[in-house]
């Protein structure tokens, strides 16, 4: 337990030599490797709190994402060697939408959404409406992500929405659209579930709708 | 529907716009020196994509008569007190003058901050990606910084920055200069020169047009953050904000490597004179990693060397106009380490504008902004009417506000009629009580 949270408290205050000698530690000492990796399902909603609370800043997030493939690519061999696989969540289709090539923002929740414990499929950048229907249809997500920074994103995020509607399969997802633009009113221009400013907090909103849909709730 | 004021300002920039610009001009002067006004100025920086709404995107960003006929139609539409429009998005001409600049500060305006469409296809830069070339015809053109430098090369960087830039970034942001010395090396300068000038005599006949029709166009010098050089120009923002936490000591280094590369760029590119007295001269310094940085990164690595340029400038009698992406709140409080009146704080999306920043700032900043795109795209006459009518009343009669988006932009698919609520709004009731 002492590991574990040295393991913890290391990659929450972001320092990366400890966090991957803690990583290593648990290894050496025989611990389950899915365990490793569903601790950092925690770590992703406490750096989701932090942001929340105006502690952690994009700058945090990035670097708590460097640290965070550091310690899977540290696990995934022992993962492979065991053959074992990590449990996941649910199912998350993200993508930054049409006429829009940013994509920090994008990978940033590409990152900690697999932390949490997410399949995630990420359709890239610049992604036309049909694009995303498609992965729907593909993938049967439980969540759709659609990231933008530009203010041309609302209405790319908007005809996105609108298409999922018109081929039937608005009720089968929840979606959430994040990036520098988006707020209340970009959520109900664009017909969205939620809006995010930050991938920490898109996360835990991400977390809380599958924990609805798993205690029964209909999402 | 009745008439508007609206209608009377449209009416009056067609029929008396030497009177109209200069009852702007005195607003807008008397405002950036924090003194009372007779109503609140509207003040709209564009990088063209809200000119789209009457061209396709990639007509006006590669046809340059296009471009000109979209700005003037847009200040005919929309009167507004102060118009500030570029006709691209920044890239390797910005490295290139800031590489230049010290031996050569005559020929920097020969690379201006930003590039056209054309002076894209002539340089196949890596920094930008355009509509009809990289992404769709009716797509802004976009800023994309990519990684030009490893975190090994930090010690080049601060030994030599304009060797370094122009040996060695240059080359890698730039697919038709990539060789160095090569012919073709020589024929892409030649053409971008060629091109520049072809920009410039359209820009000075499109602000020309636009000021005869009675509204003042802000021309500043530009600079940017010692950081954000390093962020967008070089290293990528996502790897500068892994290198503050691997190696903090040369990335200082770095900023201050930069910082007097960038005072002579904001020097250089500064009108000597105020193009539009009774305005002051003007440095527009669009800021990048202000949001993502947590305060004691911002404090340490950021804020120094940008407050540097800014004091600097304004003991020349250079006022700064600092657009803040994102949230800037959490830095307000550094804001007021300038001498007051310095210049002009744009702020894209405080959490709250009136707690957050004016009640903060007023009497010693000019603050800038208070509308979310977003409600322009998506909301109604009615809605826009209500919210701006609330946001002049918060502010009060201090003087030193200026309302905007908050981002320097309005998308084209924004109802003409929602515009014209937020602007007849203004009108009504902006005027300073006392």
């Amino acid at each position: 337990m002492v590991l574990r949270e040295d393991f913890v408290n290391a990659l929450l205050e972001l320092d990366e030599r400890k966090t991957i000698d803690a990583t290593k530690k648990r290894l050496e000492a025989g611990e389950d490797p899915v365990e490793i990796l569903n601790d950092l399902k925690y770590v992703a909603e406490k750096i989701g709190e932090k942001y929340e609370r105006g502690e952690f800043f994009v700058a945090d997030l990035v670097m708590a994402g460097e640290i965070l493939k550091e310690i899977t690519d540290l696990v995934k061999p022992k993962l492979d060697e065991l053959g074992k696989v990590r449990k996941t969540i649910g199912k998350f289709v993200i993508g930054t939408v049409e006429g829009d090539i940013h994509d920090i923002g994008k990978n940033i929740v590409v990152m900690m959404a697999g932390v949490a414990g997410f399949d995630v499929i990420d359709l890239g950048v610049d992604v036309p409406p049909q694009k995303f229907v498609e992965a729907i249809k593909q993938y049967n997500p439980d969540i759709v992500g659609m990231s933008g920074l530009l203010t041309f994103a609302i209405d790319s995020m908007k005809k996105t929405v609108d298409a999922i509607e018109e081929a039937g399969l608005r009720d089968k997802v929840k979606i959430i659209i994040g990036g520098g633009r988006v707020d209340q009113y970009a959520k109900e221009y664009t017909g969205a579930d939620a809006w995010t400013l930050s991938a920490a907090e898109g996360v835990r909103i991400m977390l809380r709708w599958i924990d609805e849909k798993q205690g029964g709730v209909n999402i | 529907m009745s008439r508007q004021p609206i209608d009377e300002l449209v009416e009056r920039q067609r029929t008396e716009p030497e009177a109209v610009l200069k009852e702007r001009l005195e607003r807008l002067a008397k405002t950036i020196e924090l003194k009372t006004t007779d109503r609140v100025p509207f003040f709209f920086n564009s990088c063209s994509h809200a000119l789209s709404r009457y061209y396709k995107m990639s007509e006006v960003v590669f046809n340059y008569e296009i471009f000109k006929r979209a700005a003037v139609k847009f200040v005919e539409d929309f009167p507004l007190d102060a118009f500030m429009i570029a006709p691209g998005v920044e890239s390797t001409t910005l490295t290139m003058g800031l590489a230049i600049v010290n031996e050569y500060p005559e020929l920097v305006s020969y690379y201006s901050p930003w590039i056209t469409g054309p002076m894209h296809d002539i340089l196949r830069d890596k920094y930008t990606r355009w509509p009809g070339r990289e992404v769709g015809p009716y797509a802004p053109p976009q800023f994309y910084a990519s990684k030009f430098m490893e975190a090994e090369e930090y010690d080049k960087l601060i030994e030599n920055p304009t060797e370094f830039i122009l040996k060695v970034i240059v080359p890698r942001g730039t697919e038709n200069l990539s060789d160095l010395g090569s012919a073709k090396y020589v024929a892409t300068i030649t053409r971008l020169i060629l091109e520049r000038q072809k920009v410039s005599e359209v820009l000075d006949k499109t602000l020309a047009e636009v000021r005869a029709r009675g509204v003042p166009t802000i021309t500043p010098g530009y600079c940017k953050a010692p950081l954000d050089c390093i962020g967008d120009l070089l290293r990528h923002i996502t790897s500068v904000l892994v290198d503050l936490h691997r190696c903090p000591d040369k990335v200082k280094l770095a900023t201050e490597a930069i910082l007097p590369l960038a005072l002579k760029y904001a020097e250089a590119t500064t009108p000597p004179q105020s193009p539009l007295p009774p305005l002051p001269r003007l440095l527009f310094i669009p800021l990048h990693l202000n949001d993502m940085l947590p305060p004691k990164l911002y404090n340490e690595f950021y804020w120094p060397t940008l407050k540097k340029i800014i004091v600097e400038m304004y003991s020349k009698g250079v006022r700064s106009y600092l657009l803040c992406e994102g949230d800037h709140s959490p830095h307000v409080n550094t804001i007021l380490e300038l001498p007051k009146g310095w210049g002009i704080a744009h702020f894209e999306r405080p959490k709250n504008f009136i707690k957050d920043v004016w009640e903060k700032l007023k009497g010693h900043t000019v603050v800038m902004g208070g509308i979310p795109s977003t409600l322009l795209i998506g909301g109604t006459p009615e809605k826009i009417e209500e919210y701006v009518k609330n946001l002049l009343r918060e502010v009060g009669p201090e003087p030193g506000f200026i309302l905007s988006t908050g981002v320097a932009e309005i998308d084209p698919t924004t109802p003409a009629e929602n515009l014209k609520a937020l602007l007849n709004t203004l009108f009504k009731y902006g005027e300073h009580r006392r």
